[in-house]
C-alpha cells in the first residue's frame, strides 16, 4: 500500500504534525552517541500514532519506520526496524527524539566507514573548486561524493536544530565548500548550503563550519539567513550544535 | 523516439571537437557582445537596524551606479545581495567595513560560474546535435523546448496543434500543445507542469507524456478511446521566464519575474494568484515571499492566460497541475479542511493512481486532500479549476521526498515520467467514464 496509515479517528488535525515528526528523524542524528558517522535515512514506509495533543504542551508523536543505508549505491537492504517517540514541546524547534533501533550494523564495521570517509575527505586536494553539488542537472560527481555525505551530515544538525512542527528542512543544495588545513588531524571544513522549508517554500542559505574526527563528537557551527514572519521576532537562526538527543540500542 | 534510458555517460568529446568547442565559444561570445563579469562578485548583507538599511539604500541611489541590486534593501532582516563589479570592489567592501555592515561573498566570481554554466549547455546541445535526436533523459533550455514543441507539432500534425494562449511578463509566448483526433468541443482535459520553474522533472515529464500519448495512440486501448472522445490539452512551460531564470541565473527560482514599481522584491507564485480563497492562509502578501500571491487575483498574466483559455473553452472536465517534490497525489480544497463534495471518490481515484503508478518502479505516494496531505494554501490551481466546476482536479507532487529535491538526477526523468503515465491515465480513464 502506498499511503502512511494514522490510526482513525484522527485527532484534532495537524496537517503537519505526523510529518513533522519521520522529518525530524530524518535530519537529527541518531548515529551521534556512538560518535558515529554512519548515516542512515528513514524510509518513507512508517506508521505514526499521535498519542498527545496538548496546545500548552506540545505534540507527542509515535513513530515506527525502517531504515536503509543512505548511499543509494550501496544497498545492503534494510538496515532495521526502528521505532521512536517525538517529542515537540510548545512547538518550538529541536524536537526531543528517543529512537530505538533492532538489527544494526555492528560496530567494527561503522568505525571502518567512518575512518575510510576521513582519508577520503584528507585526500582531497585543496583549494576545492567547487560550484554546486549537485549541479543543477542533480549529478554528483563520484569523487565529491564524500564531500557532499560530511555536508549532508552537517546540515541534518542544523535542520534538526531548526525543525518545528510546522518546519520542515531539506538540503536543496551545497554551493561552496572550503576545507581548512588542521594542526590535530581533524577534517575542518565551511560550507554554503541552500536549505529547502516546505511550509514557506523559502530557500534558506546558511554558512555551516563542521569539524570532525572519527570517533569524536561531531562540532557544527552555524550561521542561517531566515526570512521573517511577521509573528516572530528577529530574523537570523545561528548555534553550535549541542549534544543531541540519547538514543538506546543504537 | 524515445532517448536512451537512464541517461548517464557519454563518450567525451574527440581533440577536434573541443578545440571547435572552444572555438565557437568565443565566436559566440564575441558575436553576441556579451558583458563580461570577471572578478565581479555578488555579496549578501544583512542589515542590523534601519540605520543600515538606510545606508544601503544609499548605495543603491548612487550616481554612476556603483552596485547592481538582485535583491534591494526591503526590510530588516531580510537578506540584501548586490552584484559589484570587480572596479568597485575595493571601495564597497570598505564602505561596509567601515560602517559595521557584515557581509559575506555570495558569488567569488559571476563570470565563471557563467561560462561553467555555458559549457556544460554547449556540450549538452552539442551531443544532442550529434546524435541527431532529442534526448528524453535530460534537462533543456527553454528555447530546446520551444524547438522540440515545433518539431513535435509538425511530426504528428495529425494529433497535435500548437496553441498560443497568451504571453508571459517578459513578453514569451505561453504555448499549449491540443491533442485532438477532430470534432468540435470535445470534452477536455488539461496538464500542466512548471508553474513552478524549479521543478524542472515535471517539464521533463510533460514532454515525454506528450510524446508517449502520440506514440501509444492506436496501440493502448484505454489511451486510444480517451482521445477517440476528448481532447487533451498540455502546457508545459507554465511559467517561462521563471523558467529562464533557472537556466541563466538562479537555479531554485520558483516565480514568476513580474515587476512592479516600487516594489523591490520580483516575481509572484503562480499557485497562489488564483481566484478561491486568494490571500488567505498559506499564502503571503509579502512581495519578497516565495507564496506571495500578488496584488490581486489572476494578477498575473501567465495565471490570466489559462483562465481565460478554460473559461472560453467551456468544455474541462479534468485538471491536473504537475509539480514536484514529495511524491504525492492530491485533490482540492488547498484553502481549507473542508472537504469537496465528491471527496470519497477523488479519494478511490487518487488511490487507484497511485496504486497504478507504483505497480511501475514501486515508487511510493501519499494522497488526499491538498490542506490534509501537504499543507494549508490559498489560491491555487486546482482550488479554482474545481469551483469552476471541473470535478476532476488534482495535483501532483512528483520525484523524490527531500534526497535531491528539486535537482533530480536526469537519470530519474524516465521511471518518473513512465510512472506517473500511470497514474494520470488513470484519472484520464476515470474521467472519460464519468461524463457530467
Amino acid at each position: 500500500s502506498a499511503s502512511y496509515r494514522v490510526p482513525a479517528p484522527a485527532p484534532v488535525f495537524l496537517p503537519w504534525g505526523p510529518m513533522a515528526a519521520p522529518q525530524a528523524l530524518a535530519s537529527s542524528p541518531p548515529h551521534t552517541k556512538t560518535n558515529s558517522f554512519f548515516i542512515f535515512r528513514v524510509q518513507l514506509k512508517y506508521s505514526v500514532s499521535v498519542f498527545q495533543i496538548n496546545p500548552k504542551e506540545g505534540c507527542k508523536v509515535h513513530v515506527v519506520f525502517s531504515t536503509e543505508r543512505y548511499n543509494p549505491e550501496e544497498r545492503e537492504g534494510r538496515l532495521g526496524k526502528c521505532s521512536a517517540r517525538v517529542f515537540f514541546k510548545n512547538q518550538k524547534p529541536r524536537p526531543t527524539i528517543n529512537v530505538t533501533c533492532t538489527r544494526l550494523i555492528e560496530k567494527k564495521k561503522r568505525q571502518q566507514e567512518d575512518y575510510l570517509l576521513y582519508k577520503q575527505m584528507k585526500q582531497l586536494k585543496n583549494p576545492l573548486e567547487i560550484v554546486s553539488i549537485p549541479d543543477n542537472h542533480g549529478h554528483i560527481d563520484p569523487s565529491l561524493r564524500p564531500i557532499w555525505d560530511l555536508a549532508f551530515l552537517g546540515s541534518s544538525y542544523v535542520m534538526w536544530e531548526m525543525t518545528t512542527q510546522v518546519s520542515h528542512y531539506y538540503l536543496a543544495q551545497l554551493t561552496s565548500v572550503r576545507q581548512w588545513k588542521t594542526n590535530d588531524d581533524t577534517i575542518d571544513f565551511d560550507y554554503t548550503v541552500l536549505l529547502h522549508e516546505l511550509s514557506t517554500q523559502e530557500i534558506i542559505p546558511c554558512r555551516i563550519h563542521l569539524v570532525w574526527y572519527p570517533g569524536k563528537p561531531l562540532k557544527v557551527k552555524y550561521h542561517c539567513q531566515e526570512l521573517q514572519t511577521p509573528e516572530e521576532a528577529s530574523g537570523t537562526e545561528e548555534g553550535s550544535a549541542v549534544v543531541p538527543t540519547e538514543l538506546s540500542n543504537f | 523516439m524515445q532517448g536512451t534510458p537512464g541517461g548517464g555517460m557519454r563518450p567525451g568529446p574527440s581533440p577536434v571537437d573541443r578545440r571547435t568547442l572552444l572555438v565557437f565559444s568565443f565566436i559566440l561570445a564575441a558575436a553576441l557582445g556579451q558583458m563580461n563579469f570577471t572578478g565581479d562578485q555578488v555579496l549578501r548583507v544583512l542589515a542590523k537596524d534601519e540605520k543600515q538599511l538606510s545606508l544601503l539604500g544609499d548605495l543603491e541611489g548612487l550616481k554612476p551606479q556603483k552596485v547592481d541590486f538582485w535583491r534591494g534593501p526591503a526590510r530588516l532582516s531580510l537578506p540584501v545581495d548586490m552584484r559589484v563589479p570587480f572596479s568597485e570592489l575595493k571601495d564597497i567592501k570598505a564602505y561596509l567595513e567601515s560602517h559595521g555592515l557584515a557581509y559575506s561573498i555570495m558569488i567569488k566570481d559571476i563570470q565563471v560560474l557563467l561560462d561553467e554554466e555555458r559549457e556544460a549547455m554547449a556540450k549538452s546541445r552539442r551531443l544532442e546535435r550529434s546524435t541527431n535526436s532529442f534526448s528524453y533523459s535530460s534537462y533543456h533550455t527553454l528555447e530546446e523546448i520551444y524547438s522540440w514543441i515545433d518539431n513535435f507539432v509538425m511530426e504528428h500534425s495529425d494529433i497535435v496543434s500548437k496553441i498560443q494562449i497568451g504571453n508571459s511578463f517578459e513578453n514569451q509566448s505561453i504555448l499549449v500543445l491540443k491533442f485532438s483526433t477532430g470534432g468540435s468541443r470535445h470534452p477536455a482535459i488539461w496538464i500542466d507542469t512548471g508553474i513552478h520553474s524549479r521543478e524542472w522533472i515535471t517539464h521533463a515529464t510533460g514532454i515525454w507524456t506528450a510524446n508517449k500519448i502520440v506514440s501509444d495512440y492506436g496501440k493502448d486501448r484505454v489511451l486510444t478511446d480517451i482521445l477517440n472522445a476528448m481532447d487533451i490539452f498540455i502546457e508545459l512551460v507554465t511559467n517561462p521566464d521563471g523558467f529562464a531564470f533557472t537556466h541563466s541565473m538562479n537555479r531554485l527560482w520558483r516565480k514568476n519575474k513580474s515587476i512592479r514599481p516600487g516594489i523591490f522584491c520580483i516575481g509572484v507564485d503562480l499557485n497562489r494568484n488564483w481566484k478561491s480563497g486568494f490571500g488567505g492562509n498559506g499564502s503571503n502578501s509579502n512581495p519578497c515571499s516565495e507564496t506571495y500571491h500578488g496584488p490581486s487575483p489572476q494578477s498575473e498574466p501567465e495565471v490570466a492566460a489559462i483562465v481565460n483559455f478554460i473559461t472560453a473553452h467551456g468544455n474541462f472536465k479534468a485538471l491536473i497541475s504537475i509539480h514536484s517534490y514529495s511524491q504525492m497525489l492530491m485533490y482540492p480544497y488547498g484553502r481549507s479542511l473542508e472537504p469537496v463534495s465528491n471527496q470519497r471518490e477523488l479519494y478511490d481515484l487518487a488511490k487507484d493512481a497511485v496504486e497504478a503508478l507504483y505497480k511501475v518502479h514501486g515508487i511510493e505516494y501519499i494522497f488526499g486532500s491538498l490542506s490534509t496531505t501537504l499543507y494549508v494554501a490559498s489560491g491555487i490551481t486546482v482550488d479554482w479549476a474545481y469551483d469552476s466546476g471541473i470535478k476532476y482536479a488534482f495535483s501532483f507532487e512528483l520525484r523524490d521526498t527531500g534526497q535531491y529535491g528539486f535537482l533530480l538526477p536526469a537519470t530519474q526523468i524516465i521511471p518518473t515520467a513512465q510512472e506517473t503515465w500511470m497514474a494520470l491515465r488513470t484519472i484520464m480513464e476515470h474521467t472519460l467514464n464519468h461524463p457530467y
